[in-house]
């Protein structure tokens, strides 16, 4: 069966093994664990862009495998992001405030610990009380726990209500859009429990590991990215193959035909919509740690918008598209809006890139979906000469 | 040198006295009261203004707003009190004739300042005659002071100048105003409650402002009710009152001892520290609150600390005592009367407020109809959801920006610039969709996705040519200020032109598509494509039109929406989502679903935030989650079209 499963996915193989080299390379050049060539940051970088190829990978499952254009799943990022940031923040807080509180005459009572915890941590929304929903933040296991839960439920009682009613199309996009506009308005507000506006910061240090150095931690979580990108990578291409596969495309094409030859339609919509959320959560709970920051500004509908730019840009319908285009963009786009794209004088005007790489993105956006529909993934049809 | 001066100025000054042989009243009261005059006291000066008031003259007035303002000065040679005037040697005003009566040295006067307490006693003295002045313009300034800080000595003078007042507008307010303060300060019962009670029928800020001040409460604890106080409500501990609070409330009336904080038992376990122990119990213990009870009961027991407060102590404090709010008013009968009439007033301000509420909601509407009315139709005609959207409606509120800065009339620039942005949006509507969209009509998806490419780069394109900061679309003058009803309800009028516009619309829309050839074509398409194409119907065309029309519609409403809101290049991004949603929740492809979509959101919005008016956020989370579950029970919107049209 396994056998079976590689034979017919060989893209699958072909994508470990880049991974396994990228990562390989990276390794080797990193100030860690090799000869230094890649900066700390960079390393980071990197690492995120990995994890955004994940999430990459989840959408095009569900969009460009199921036709369902989710304008919601950055919102599952961020959430996964949140529920593992509450840990971090608790905890590092923790190490802090016992070291300071282990100075006084008297040692702390667990309530002294756990008031100067929330005073640290919501002094600047002017709050020091817990909220429920940190209920289980001081644990590491519970809150990985969230990380796969909050997204999977939020997906699943999200997609149960909208496939029941069969909501499609752009109906179905605008009302994920709304969601997400919907949960971003409300992480804003400062009594929302999770720091409105600040979000959750310092989530760079991770608790106990401080000896370590970011360097060494950067390439920890530059691995964990790598894992978990190839085995999303694996777990998506065994999805989207075998008889499953095709009943999630047929549903594409035609979602009353595979109604009529007797498919529950609704339940594969809602069991890819999950699964693609859960993904997404994991994604994000590796994402933020690296980034070090999450605020609501992360999940405005407008990061599901570009998400979906990736996915067309690299080729809807092929895992290594979406890998390709979130790659490529992300990185095109930190490299033009980094200042690190040359200028153009034209004489009587000079082309900033940070003011005209918004345009560029905009306009080669329309120019891919209109002239190459199949995206960057695309030129591997003429590479490999393959019936598309 | 300065012996001259001085002989000059006591030369002056011997002319001066000689000049005024006679002393008026008003002089011969300064004269007794010249030390009052100088040090003025609080307590006393109340002799002297109303000795100024016997007088009753003109110059009194002046007198008195003069010496309040500090304005008076008093010659230390002789102890004479003048104004003074301008220039070196200062020319110095006789406070009777108002004549430049000499000249002096800075040197040899002496300004009197008043301290704020006498000022306040002159104040109030002024009142009286400043209500009764012949200029109209001192009376309203009294009038006006007199509600800025109303004062119970105030109300009698105030009685006292109505009978005589000429001017109807003006006497009317004295009246109202000396109802307001009957209510509050007059001595007898009778009187106060019928004021109040003639007061009940009104709404406004103040009648409301005077009716809390008379019903002004002060908590109170006791042991036992007391008879003679008049007891505005009983809390009851635990339901009314949080044992907390009471407990708090007992210890600042000093009837129980202050709970020590947690805190307070730290630091005085960490000062007791002895050899590692504290109260006998080791140090290291000390980290459960039960151990630094013990350890903090025995060092009370030593009676080295204030004894520790238990919970017991604490709820059996808080029973033995009653806990009660009193009117600071004594009268029953005053507070009874006013209770009635603030809850009168409440109900008549919540009806006015359901109003205000209905209006708002109304402007919102037509707002969101503008905005989301060319979205519906393109929707509707072609299935195609446009993300450029809001960037159309940004590009017509651009549009006006820039004719402004050529046509400095407002009045003008706003009629040029209304046709000016539906041209503007409307060719750019056609040139996207010929350029873009009609290669995408099997694809809808990705026309959502293309639209959205343009979205973005128009958006930055705005940005790079207009900056980041937001550029005034200003309203022509008549446009300015509010239709205000009463102190509840208010509409600007801007928010009714946008109202009026969007009722222009809704009736030229609707001619447009059931009155004329381009309206049965749009119809016909809307309905069904393959079909009208074979009867005819160029549906290239109509798509195109529909699409310009639609974008004209936006490039209009980005010209109203400026008017009240500011012109930036992320202004279209604010209204895509809750164009998005009237849309959806309204029905597509029907004018009147887009209003009713547009009616219930403006309304939901209006209504969320009314229950909860200092969270707005949380009003758009509720709306939207709304809306998620209203598309659960009509998926197909408010107004769905019916039969084969429908499709999918």
């Amino acid at each position: 069966m396994e056998r079976s499963f590689i034979m017919r996915n060989p893209s699958v193989l072909w994508f470990l093994l880049a991974l396994a080299v990228f990562t390989l390379g990276v390794t080797i050049l990193s100030e860690a664990f090799g000869i230094g060539g890649l900066s700390t940051s960079f390393i980071k970088t990197l690492g995120k862009t990995l994890c955004l190829c994940l999430i990459a990978v989840a959408m095009d499952v569900v969009w460009g495998y199921c036709g369902i254009l989710s304008l919601g799943h950055f919102a599952f990022f961020g959430l996964g992001g949140y529920a593992i940031g509450m840990w971090l923040m608790y905890a590092r807080t923790e190490e802090i405030v016992v070291n300071s509180l282990n100075e006084a005459a008297i040692p702390p009572t667990q309530q002294e610990i756990i008031d100067g915890i929330g005073t640290q941590i919501f002094g600047v929304v002017g709050s020091s009380e817990f909220p429920l929903i940190w209920a289980f933040s001081h644990s590491l296991g519970l809150q990985l726990l969230m990380v796969v839960l909050v997204p999977g439920l939020l997906a699943l009682v999200f997609g149960w209500l909208a496939f029941r009613s069969r909501v499609t199309g752009v109906y179905l996009s605008i009302l994920t859009q709304a969601m997400t506009l919907a949960l971003a308005l409300y992480l804003f507000q400062n009594d929302s429990g999770l720091r409105g506006n600040n979000g959750l910061s310092g989530l760079q240090n991770i608790p106990g590991l401080d000896h370590l150095g970011q360097a060494t931690i950067s390439m920890w979580f530059f691995w964990a990215s790598a894992i978990a990108l190839g085995a999303g990578y694996v777990l998506f291409a065994w999805v989207t193959s075998g008889k499953m596969g095709s009943v999630i495309r047929g549903i594409r094409d035609d979602e009353s035909r595979v109604r009529f030859l007797g498919y529950h339609v609704e339940s594969y919509k809602l069991f890819v919509f999950t699964l693609t959320a859960v993904v997404a959560g994991i994604a994000g709970a590796l994402y933020y740690p690296q980034a070090g920051i999450i605020n609501p500004a992360e999940i405005a509908p407008i990061a599901s918008i570009y998400l979906a730019v990736w996915v067309a840009i690299g080729g809807r319908g092929r895992l290594y598209g979406a890998v390709i285009g979130a790659a490529f963009v992300s990185l095109l786009s930190s490299w033009f809006t980094g200042g690190g794209a040359p200028s153009i004088p034209l004489g009587f005007y000079t082309i900033q890139w940070t003011d005209w790489w918004l345009v560029l993105l905009g306009v080669s956006f329309v120019a891919v979906t209109l002239f190459f529909p199949k995206g960057i993934g695309g030129l591997f049809d003429y590479l490999v000469r393959k019936d598309p | 040198m300065r012996f001259l001066a001085l002989l000059f100025a006591a030369a002056i000054s011997l002319g001066v006295s000689g000049a005024q042989a006679q002393p008026t009243d008003l002089k011969a009261v300064l004269e007794v009261h010249a030390e009052q005059i100088e040090r003025p006291k609080r307590l006393q000066v109340g002799e002297v203004v109303n000795d100024l008031i016997a007088l009753g003259t003109p110059e009194v007035t002046e007198f008195l707003q003069r010496w309040q303002n500090r304005e008076l000065h008093m010659r230390e040679a002789d102890g004479q009190f003048f104004y003074v005037g301008e220039g070196t040697p200062i020319e110095l005003i006789d406070v009777v004739s108002g004549q430049v009566v000499g000249t002096a040295q800075d040197s040899e006067l002496k300004q009197l300042r008043p301290n704020a307490g006498v000022r306040r006693v002159l104040g109030s003295a002024l009142v009286q005659f400043q209500l009764s002045d012949p200029n109209i313009l001192r009376r309203v300034a009294a009038v006006d002071s007199i509600a800025r800080r109303p004062q119970a000595d105030q109300l009698a003078p105030l009685l006292a100048s109505i009978p005589d007042e000429p001017d109807a507008a003006l006497k009317e307010r004295k009246e109202r105003l000396a109802g307001l303060l009957t209510a509050r300060f007059d001595e007898t019962t009778d009187a106060r409650v019928a004021a109040i009670e003639a007061l009940s029928g009104e709404l406004s800020l103040d009648v409301q402002a005077v009716m809390n001040q008379i019903l002004a409460t002060r908590d109170q604890v006791a042991v036992a009710l007391p008879e003679d106080e008049n007891i505005a409500e009983i809390y009851e501990v635990g339901a009314d009152l949080g044992t907390v609070e009471a407990y708090a409330q007992l210890v600042s009336a000093e009837l129980a001892p202050a709970v020590i904080p947690n805190d307070a038992i730290r630091n005085a376990l960490a000062a007791n520290i002895d050899g590692g122990f504290v109260g006998g119990v080791p140090v290291a213990q000390l980290n459960t609150d039960a151990a630094r009870a013990t350890a903090y009961t025995a060092l009370a027991e030593a009676g080295t600390v204030p004894p520790l407060v238990t919970d017991a102590d604490i709820s059996s404090a808080v029973q033995s005592h009653v806990f009660y709010a009193i009117y600071t008013e004594p009268d029953v009968a005053v507070t009874d009367a006013a209770n009635d009439a603030l809850n009168e007033i409440t109900t008549r301000v919540g009806m006015n407020q359901a109003l205000d509420l209905t209006l708002d909601g109304l402007s919102l509407a037509s707002i969101y109809f503008l905005a989301a009315i060319g979205l519906a139709i393109t929707f509707g005609v072609m299935g195609v959801i446009n993300m450029a959207h809001g960037e159309f409606i940004m590009m017509g509120a651009y549009t006006g920006y820039v004719v402004q800065l050529f046509i400095p009339d407002y009045t003008l620039s706003i009629l040029v610039a209304l046709p000016l942005a539906f041209a503007i949006t409307f060719g750019a509507g056609v040139a996207m969709e010929r350029l873009v969209i009609r290669w995408l009509y099997h694809r809808p998806l990705e026309t959502l996705l293309a639209t959205f490419g343009i979205s973005i780069a128009l958006q930055q394109l705005a940005k790079n040519i207009f900056g980041t900061q937001a550029r005034p679309l200003t309203s022509p003058g008549w446009l300015d200020g509010a239709w205000v009803m009463n102190d509840v309800v208010s509409i600007s009028y801007i928010r009714i032109a946008i109202f009026i516009l969007a009722l222009i619309f809704l009736g030229l829309l609707l001619f447009i598509l059931n009155k004329t050839r381009l309206g049965l074509e749009v119809r016909a398409v809307t309905q069904n494509p393959g079909m009208a194409a074979s009867m005819g119907i160029n549906p290239d065309r109509i798509n195109m039109l529909t699409f310009g029309l639609g974008s004209g519609i936006a490039g209009i409403a980005g010209v109203a929406i400026g008017l009240y809101a500011k012109v930036t290049s992320e202004m279209g991004a604010d209204y895509i989502v809750q164009s998005f949603m009237t849309v959806v929740v309204g029905g597509v492809g029907n004018v009147w679903g887009t209003l009713a979509g547009a009616s219930l959101i403006g309304f939901l919005q209006k209504g969320i935030e009314w229950f909860n008016p200092a969270n707005t956020l949380a009003a758009q989370t509720y709306m939207i989650l709304f809306i998620i579950l209203f598309i659960q029970f009509r998926p197909k919107g408010i107004v769905a079209l019916k039969g084969r049209a429908a499709g999918d």
